[in-house]
């Protein structure tokens, strides 16, 4: 019977080939190691974000006058409203987690590299939403960290020239954050989510036509490729089942760690808490603007600091496939910026003190420098790295690509030649 | 290289420095329910009188278990469904200490240092040279001595005091998370179970994966 | 499992089972932690423990006057208690022109006081009190003193709570004793 549902469906839709041609048949390399989980899991905290904020809408109430009492309602009398919440709460840091390190993986590898530049912008576009989503979903339990976070964060586009202060109005439809912009963080945080899954699905047809990247960052030949279907889809529930276990770890021992104390009071448009952070996936980009001690200054040096993740293709000028696999300086330089973001997020978490701000200054200098040193490192890496002798396969590679490129430059000419 | 490092060993000395401010003693909450009962009792008789808890309803009392004489006794003739509301009203309140005394019901998740922040405030009150007191954790409060800990520094009434504080700590650390006791519970299913269902997909992945080779 | 050893195709044969099996143990160990992590979705959507709190209602009748009535509302829905004159119980003695005949003795627990839920069995309204008895303004069904229909369209008496007397003046609405 399901048969024959599958048949009927298959002369008016191409389901059976679409599931075997993109799906389960889908050609991936074989030695792809556990950082390509990070993808699927990504995909699957999407899916459980989702799922908890679709329920916890029908007991949520978005009204400055509602709002803690609703989440307090949520934790304590709706039936296992507490897991809902915690879990969404959780899923928030979980999702940055597996974000971050999708994108690590990226770095290291250089698979943000020809052809694969669109995966890398479509996944940039993605963390802006995902940053704009988490941040609004941050005011909805209306606590003093909600309200405070908020309001520092819309004063950013005061920086705007000319009409700052009437965007900062617009943004929150009166002119402190008050109810308006409750209610409109709550319609927009409910649809972000649905957009993100829009750019999901641009992400992955853009990675079914160039195909996953591999460690070795060699393309491999056909029989080196395996289908998706038993291998992969084994391997990540796999990696899922570890992912769940430490998510359960947060979500049932240690929820509160995610929450700061001072979202436990309900928001006060009269007071500041002493000490306000960001949610710690914030924090090094919230250390760039508290390092830059000018306001217009401090907005661009973090807008800068995150949008310049969409240069590295232009940046890295090096032929070299693989990323930091064959070449020392350009890992060398990962684990800098790596271990910059870590000292940035701890300046952005303390309070500023002298001391601080100078560390949080060093390495906001070290953070762009990392990025603008790419071109010369990698064009000199390249000269050292050919002279040294690199693997045949890569070199190999390497020619062909070359190749390649004269191929069609030749063939651009000579269509222009016809033409003309 | 070397100066990361020292980078990275200020930014430590600086983060302990900062958590230091005010030293809290650990407390050692008891979650059964004869300690809540009895934090519950005290807070009764102590805090609320000016103090609301507006998240905890006398219901929420019984179906936790609390004996039904005592929770009558404490809800006289209010509804079973109302929440904990200080007898003095917030005007009052304002008028006595300039300051209206905060919602308890949130109080230990709402303070960096939870349980041993409150426990270590209730118990931080110190007589000072001028004869007022003081109180080492929260120098600014406006709240008088409840529990006379700035007068009962020693002995059996220094250990009583203690006792109570710690049955309060208890009460308010309850009342902030109701379903933490069911929440870990559940825990230990979850993950347990996640063990079992993880360790069955890395053979599955293992088995699948040999076929390669 | 057993018959690797007996032929070569077994071999394979075998190892498939195997695998077969393992793959069919963890789908059903799967399956289950699915459905079980549906559970508290599901019941999210249940009455909350606020809600289910107004599955009763205490109710303090001290003070209502003989010939009142007084409603109150239990699980959202009005509740009529009426302390009746001797003169109201007088006028539900009979079963003459109830169209649902039930005695009036059945339908409460002392005759001076009748508790009914106030929502007519026709499609939902709430009867006004008129003169002795309600009537029901949607659809014009009547009701007498005891809440029983004596002129249609609806079809049943006005519905009887569970409910009991704490004491003299106290009932609490939604509970048996
Ligand atoms: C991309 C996916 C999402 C992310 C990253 C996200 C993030 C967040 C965050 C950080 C909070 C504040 C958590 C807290 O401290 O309590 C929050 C709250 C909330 N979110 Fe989402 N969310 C997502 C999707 C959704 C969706 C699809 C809905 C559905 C309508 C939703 C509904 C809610 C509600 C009602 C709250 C308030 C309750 C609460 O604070 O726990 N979320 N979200
Ligand atoms: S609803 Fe009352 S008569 Fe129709």
């Amino acid at each position: 019977m399901p048969g024959r549902i599958v048949e009927w469906i298959d002369q008016r839709f191409p389901l059976t080939s679409f599931v075997k041609h993109e799906l389960t048949g889908y050609p991936t390399p074989r030695n792809l190691s556990y950082w390509w989980n990070f993808g699927f899991l990504a995909g699957f905290v999407l899916v459980l974000q989702v799922a908890t904020g679709i329920f916890l809408a029908m007991h949520y109430k978005a009204d400055v006058a509602l709002s803690f009492d609703s989440i307090q309602h949520i934790m304590r009398d709706v039936n296992y409203g507490w897991l809902l919440r915690y879990m969404h709460a959780v899923g928030a840091s979980a999702f940055f987690f597996v974000i971050f390190v999708h994108m690590a993986r990226t770095l290291y590898y250089g698979s943000y590299r020809a052809p694969r530049e669109l995966m890398w912008w479509t996944g940039q576009g993605l963390l802006l939403l995902l940053m704009a989503t988490a941040f609004m979903g941050y005011l909805l339990p209306w606590g003093q960290m909600s309200f405070w976070g908020a309001t520092v964060i819309t004063n950013l586009f005061r920086a705007t020239p000319f009409f700052g202060d009437q965007i900062v109005i617009w943004l929150r439809g009166d002119f402190t954050v008050g109810d308006a912009t409750l209610t409109r963080f709550f319609s927009l945080h409910y649809l972000m989510p649905f957009i993100i899954f829009g750019a999901v699905l641009i992400h992955l047809v853009a990675l079914h036509t160039v195909k996953s990247s591999n460690p070795s960052g060699i393309n491999l030949a056909d029989k080196d490729n395996i289908p998706f279907h038993p291998y992969f889809t084994t391997k990540d529930l796999y990696g899922l089942g570890i992912f769940l276990i430490i998510y359960s770890i947060f979500v049932f021992f240690i929820p509160n760690s995610l929450i700061e104390p001072a979202n436990n009071i309900p928001a006060n448009p009269m007071q500041t808490p002493n000490h306000i952070v960001p949610e710690w996936y914030f924090l090094p980009f919230y250390a760039i603007l508290r390092s830059v001690p000018n306001l217009v200054g401090g907005v661009l040096a973090m807008g800068l600091s995150v949008i310049i993740f969409a240069f590295m293709p232009f940046l890295d000028r090096s032929r070299i496939p693989g990323g930091a696999r064959y070449r020392p300086i350009y890992k060398l330089r990962f684990y800098l910026f790596v271990l910059d973001m870590f000292i940035l997020g701890y300046v952005g978490y303390v309070p500023p003190t002298t001391q601080t701000i100078l560390i949080g200054q060093i390495a906001t200098v070290i953070y762009f420098a990392s990025y603008f040193i790419i071109p010369f490192i990698s064009v000199k890496e390249d000269a050292w790295l050919f002279k040294r002798g690199l693997p045949p396969e890569v070199m190999a590679l390497i020619e062909k690509e070359a190749l390649d490129k004269e191929e069609r430059k030749q063939k651009r000419l000579r269509r222009q030649g016809d033409i003309t | 290289m070397r100066t990361l490092l020292k980078i990275v060993l200020l930014s430590c000395i600086s983060l302990s420095a900062w958590a230091n401010e005010a030293v809290l003693d650990k407390v050692n909450l008891e979650n059964d329910l004869k300690s809540i009962e009895r934090g519950a009792d005290t807070l009764m008789g102590a805090c609320h009188s000016c103090h609301t808890l507006k998240y905890v309803h006398y219901r929420d009392l019984l179906n936790f278990g609390m004996d039904k004489q005592k929770v009558e006794a404490w809800r006289g003739d209010q509804p079973l469904d109302s929440a904990l509301v200080a007898q003095m009203s917030e005007a009052d309140a304002i008028n006595m200490f300039g300051k209206a005394p905060p919602d308890l019901s949130l109080m230990v998740k709402a303070r960096e240092g939870g349980p041993n922040y409150v426990y270590s405030y209730l118990l931080g009150y110190y007589q000072k040279p001028d004869g007022s007191t003081g109180n080492h954790i929260y120098p600014e409060t406006k709240m008088p001595d409840i529990l006379n800990s700035g007068g009962s520094t020693e002995g059996k009434q220094h250990a009583e005091v203690q006792a109570q504080a710690r049955d309060i700590v208890s009460f308010l650390t309850w009342v902030s998370d109701p379903h933490e006791a069911e929440r870990l519970r559940l825990g230990y299913y979850v993950i347990g179970y996640l063990i079992v269902l993880t360790t069955l997909l890395y053979f599955v992945k293992k088995q699948v994966w040999s076929k390669l080779n | 499992m057993s018959n690797t050893s007996s032929e070569p195709i077994s071999e394979q044969l075998g190892d498939g089972n195997r695998r077969d099996f393992l793959i069919k143990v963890t789908s059903v160990v799967g399956g289950v932690g699915v459905a079980a992590a549906c559970v508290p979705f599901v019941a999210s959507m249940n009455p909350s423990t606020d809600v289910l709190a107004k599955a009763e209602t205490e109710v303090d009748i001290t003070d209502i006057p003989a010939g009142g009535v007084r409603t109150v509302a239990w699980q959202g829905k009005p509740v009529f208690i009426v302390h009746r004159t001797p003169e109201q119980i007088q006028s539900v003695s009979t079963t003459a022109n109830a169209l649902d005949p039930v005695p009036d003795s059945q339908r409460v627990q002392h005759p001076e006081w009748l508790v009914v839920v106030g929502v007519c069995t026709h499609m939902g309204c709430v009867p006004n009190k008129e003169g002795l008895g309600w009537t029901c303004h949607c659809h014009g069904s009547q009701y007498d003193d005891s809440g029983r229909v004596v002129r249609g369209p609806a079809p049943k008496n006005l519905e009887v709570p569970p409910y009991y007397f704490v004491s003299q003046n106290k009932i609490i609405i939604g509970k048996v004793a």
